[in-house]
C-alpha cells in the first residue's frame, strides 16, 4: 500500500522533473525576452539621426556598426545598416553564440530591423544567458531535493499512518474471519478502531456472523428435529410390530409379512441415523480431540467383524504395526475404518483376502485397506463415494457407507485413494495429514 | 445387552462405560436429553443409566417419554440430588432403580443385572430352563451340574432367548442385542444362524430341545 503509494509519487515527481527544463526555460525566456522588448522600445523611442551617427561612427571598421556592453558582458546592444529583405520578420528572437572581446557567451537576442529616415537598420539586443544556466540548474537541483525529501517523508508517514490506520482492519480479519471455523465460537467483542468505516465493518461483520449462526443453529434445531421426530415413531412402530409377532394365531403368511415390514424399518431406521451422521460431520458436530492408536480400532473391529468375516470364508491379515497417534474424533475414525472393512467383505469373493496395512510415505502416515474381490471400473470409483450409489444392481446396500466414510475422512483432512482391477481387488488407502489437524 | 448411559459427566459416563463393557454389556453414551432422547429412537436399549442434572433438561423428561413408548427398558436413576422428593418422584414416573452419586461400580452392576432380571420376571441370580442353568454373573451355562463350554457369543444369545422365554426374538433383535448397532443398511446376518446352529449343538447333546424353536425366516423362539 505505501509502496504503491510511494511509487506513484515518484512517477509524478520524475514527470516534474523532466518537465522542468522546459518549463524553466520558459519561464525565463519570456523574462528575458520582456526585458529586451522594453530596452529596444526605449531604444527606438529616443533613436534620432544623431545618435545612429553616435553609434555608427564610433565603429572602428567599416561594416558600419556599432556595438555598446556592458560591463561582465552581461548585456549588449549592435546596430548595424543592413538592408531589409522582403517577408523579413521584424523581430525574431534567437539563441546564439557571440564573441565579445574575446570571451564567447551565449546569449539571448532579439533582432529588430526598422528603418529610420529612409535607412535600414539592424538592431541586435543580447543578455547573457551563462548566469540563466547557473540558475537554472540551481533550480533543479533545489527542486530535485525538495521532491526526495518529501518523497522520503511521505513514504515513511505513509507506512506507519496507514499501518496504524490499518490495524483494526488485520485486527478484524485475524479475530473475526481467519480463527473463526465455527459461528459459535465468535468472538463478538467490538474492535475498537478511531475510523467509522472499521467500526461499520466490524458491526457488519458482527451481523453476518450472527445470521450464519442463527442459521446453523437452525439446521443442528432441525437435524435434532429430524430425529427425534422421525426415529421414536419408528421404535414405537417397532415394538408394536415385535409384540404382534407373539401372536400364535398369526398364519405364516402373516409372520412373513411382520418380519418383512420389520426389515424394512430397520432399513429405514440405519437410512435416517446414517444420513443424520453426515449432516452432522458435515455440520462439525463433533470434537475431535481424541488421541487414536489405529492397532487398537483394527484389533476391536476384527474382534467385531469377525463372525462376518468367518461366514464368508475370507481370510484377514491385519499388517498394522506402527504406533502411529492421530488425533480425531475416536467413534468417527471407527466408523470410518469399520465402514471401508465391512465393504471390504461385502464386495469379497468367498474364501478372499482382506489385508490391512500401514506405512510411512515421506513422512506421511497411510493405511490401507485391500480386498480379493470383484473390484471396479474406472467410471465406478468416480461414483462410489456418492449417496446412494452402488456397485452392482444385484448387490443389496443403501450406499451410504462409502459416503459416510468420505465425510469423515473430510472432517478429519484425511484424504481417501481409491485403486482397483478388475476381478482382482479394491484398494482403499487412507492419507493422513503430516501435521495432524482438527476443526 | 444395550445400555444406555446419559450422563453429563464425561470423565464418570467413560468410567461406567468402560466398566459396564468389560462386564459383556453393549454401551452408548449420551451426553444430554436430547441425544438420549434420539438414542433411544434409533436403538433397542434393554436398559438405562439415567443423570438427572442434564444440561439441557431434566432427567425426568426423558424418563417420561421413554416409559410412553411402554418399552421393556430397566431405568436405573442416577443422582447426585437424593432428596426424597425426586426419589418418589422417579419411581412414579417409572424408575426401576435409584442410586445416588457416588456410588461403586460394582454396586451399580449388581442392580443393574437385578432390575433387568427382575423385568423379564426372574427373581433368582440363575435362569433356568428346561433343566439348564446359567450363571449370569460368570457366564456359566451347566446342565444337571454337567458344565457346558459356551462361547461368548453363544452364551448372550442364549441368555437373550431366555430371558425373553416365550417371544420371537427376531435375527435384527439379536444382531442389535448381540453384535450392538450396526450402522450398516442391509447387513446380512447370517453368522447368527451359524452362532445359533453351534449352541443348539451344544446343548442338543444333553437333552432334546425341541423348545428351542426356529420361527420360520424370522427368528428363534424359547419356550418355556
Amino acid at each position: 500500500m505505501a509502496i504503491f503509494n510511494a511509487l506513484t509519487r515518484l512517477l509524478v515527481i520524475l514527470v516534474l522533473w523532466l518537465m522542468l527544463p522546459i518549463l524553466v526555460e520558459n519561464v525565463v525566456y519570456r523574462h528575458i525576452n520582456n526585458g529586451l522588448i522594453e530596452k529596444k522600445k526605449k531604444f527606438i523611442d529616443n533613436l534620432n539621426q544623431k545618435e545612429i551617427n553616435d553609434f555608427i561612427e564610433n565603429q572602428d571598421d567599416s561594416t558600419e556598426t556599432y556595438s555598446q556592453f556592458s560591463t561582465l558582458h552581461s548585456e549588449f546592444l549592435v546596430l548595424s545598416r543592413v538592408p531589409i529583405k522582403p517577408h523579413q520578420k521584424k523581430t525574431s528572437f534567437s539563441n546564439e553564440y557571440r564573441i565579445i572581446e574575446g570571451e564567447e557567451n551565449e546569449y539571448r537576442i532579439l533582432q529588430h530591423h526598422f528603418t529610420y529616415e529612409n535607412e535600414d537598420y539592424q538592431l541586435e539586443i543580447g543578455s547573457s544567458l551563462s548566469e540563466v544556466k547557473d540558475l537554472t540548474f540551481i533550480i533543479k537541483l533545489f527542486i530535485i531535493i525538495v521532491l526526495v525529501v518529501i518523497l522520503l517523508v511521505t513514504f515513511l508517514a505513509d507506512t506507519f499512518y496507514i499501518e496504524y490506520l490499518l490495524k483494526p482492519f488485520y485486527k478484524i480479519i485475524d479475530t473475526k474471519i481467519r480463527r473463526v471455523n465455527e459461528p459459535e465460537l465468535f468472538d463478538h467483542t467490538p474492535i475498537k478502531a478511531k475510523s467509522r468505516d472499521f467500526r461499520e465493518l466490524d458491526l457488519v461483520l458482527n451481523q453476518m456472523m450472527d445470521r450464519i449462526a442463527e442459521l446453523f443453529k437452525k439446521e443442528k434445531q432441525f437435524i435434532s428435529n429430524v430425529s427425534h421426530e422421525l426415529l421414536t415413531p419408528i421404535a414405537l412402530l417397532k415394538n408394536k410390530l415385535e409384540n404382534l409377532l407373539q401372536n400364535d394365531s398369526l398364519d405364516d403368511n402373516a409372520v412373513d409379512k411382520i418380519a418383512g415390514s420389520l426389515k424394512t424399518l430397520d432399513m429405514l431406521k440405519k437410512i435416517i441415523n446414517n444420513l443424520l451422521l453426515i449432516s452432522r460431520i458435515e455440520n462439525n458436530q463433533y470434537e475431535a480431540n481424541e488421541n487414536i492408536n489405529f492397532q487398537e480400532i483394527i484389533n476391536d473391529l476384527q474382534e467385531d467383524l469377525q463372525d462376518r468375516i468367518d461366514d464368508k470364508g475370507i481370510q484377514f491379515v491385519n499388517k498394522v504395526e506402527y504406533d502411529f497417534v492421530f488425533r480425531g474424533n475416536k467413534t468417527l475414525i471407527h466408523i470410518l475404518i469399520y465402514n471401508l472393512v465391512t465393504n471390504a467383505i461385502k464386495y469379497n469373493k468367498p474364501d478372499g483376502k482382506i489385508v490391512v496395512f500401514d506405512e510411512f510415505l515421506e513422512n506421511q502416515y497411510s493405511i490401507s485397506i485391500t480386498d480379493s474381490g470383484i473390484g471396479l471400473t474406472e467410471s465406478q470409483i468416480e461414483n462410489i463415494f456418492n449417496r446412494f450409489a452402488r456397485v452392482s444392481s444385484d448387490q443389496e446396500g443403501q450406499g451410504l457407507g462409502l459416503a459416510i466414510a468420505k465425510s469423515i475422512a473430510a472432517f478429519h483432512h484425511i484424504e481417501i485413494k481409491v485403486t482397483s482391477v478388475l476381478n482382482q481387488g479394491t484398494s482403499f488407502v487412507l492419507l493422513f495429514p503430516e501435521t495432524p489437524k482438527h476443526n | 445387552m444395550n445400555i444406555l448411559i446419559v450422563e453429563d459427566n464425561r470423565e464418570l459416563a467413560v468410567e461406567v462405560y468402560d466398566f459396564l463393557c468389560n462386564t459383556g454389556y453393549i454401551c452408548k453414551i449420551a451426553k444430554n436429553c436430547a441425544d438420549a432422547l434420539e438414542e433411544f429412537g434409533s436403538n433397542d436399549y434393554d436398559a438405562m443409566l439415567l443423570d438427572l442434572g442434564l444440561p439441557d433438561g431434566d432427567g425426568f423428561e426423558v424418563l417420561q417419554a421413554v416409559r410412553k413408548t411402554k418399552s421393556k427398558i430397566a431405568v436405573i436413576v442416577l443422582t447426585a440430588r437424593g432428596e426424597l422428593d425426586d426419589r418418589i418422584n422417579g419411581l412414579h414416573l417409572g424408575a426401576d432403580d435409584y442410586l445416588t452419586k457416588p456410588f461403586a461400580l460394582t454396586e451399580l452392576a449388581a442392580r443393574l443385572f437385578a432390575v433387568i432380571r427382575r423385568i423379564h420376571g426372574f427373581t433368582l441370580n440363575n435362569l433356568s430352563i428346561h433343566g439348564f442353568l446359567l450363571q449370569l454373573q460368570d457366564y456359566k451355562v451347566s446342565f444337571n451340574e454337567v458344565p457346558i463350554n459356551l462361547t461368548k457369543k453363544e452364551f448372550d444369545i442364549f441368555q437373550y432367548l431366555v430371558l425373553n422365554k416365550n417371544r420371537v426374538i427376531t435375527r435384527l433383535q439379536l444382531t442389535e442385542h448381540i453384535w450392538g448397532d450396526i450402522l450398516e443398511v442391509n447387513s446380512d446376518s447370517n453368522f447368527i444362524d451359524v452362532h445359533v446352529r453351534n449352541l443348539r449343538k451344544k446343548l442338543d447333546k444333553h437333552t432334546s430341545i425341541d423348545w428351542f424353536e426356529t420361527v420360520r425366516n424370522v427368528g428363534y423362539r424359547i419356550n418355556e
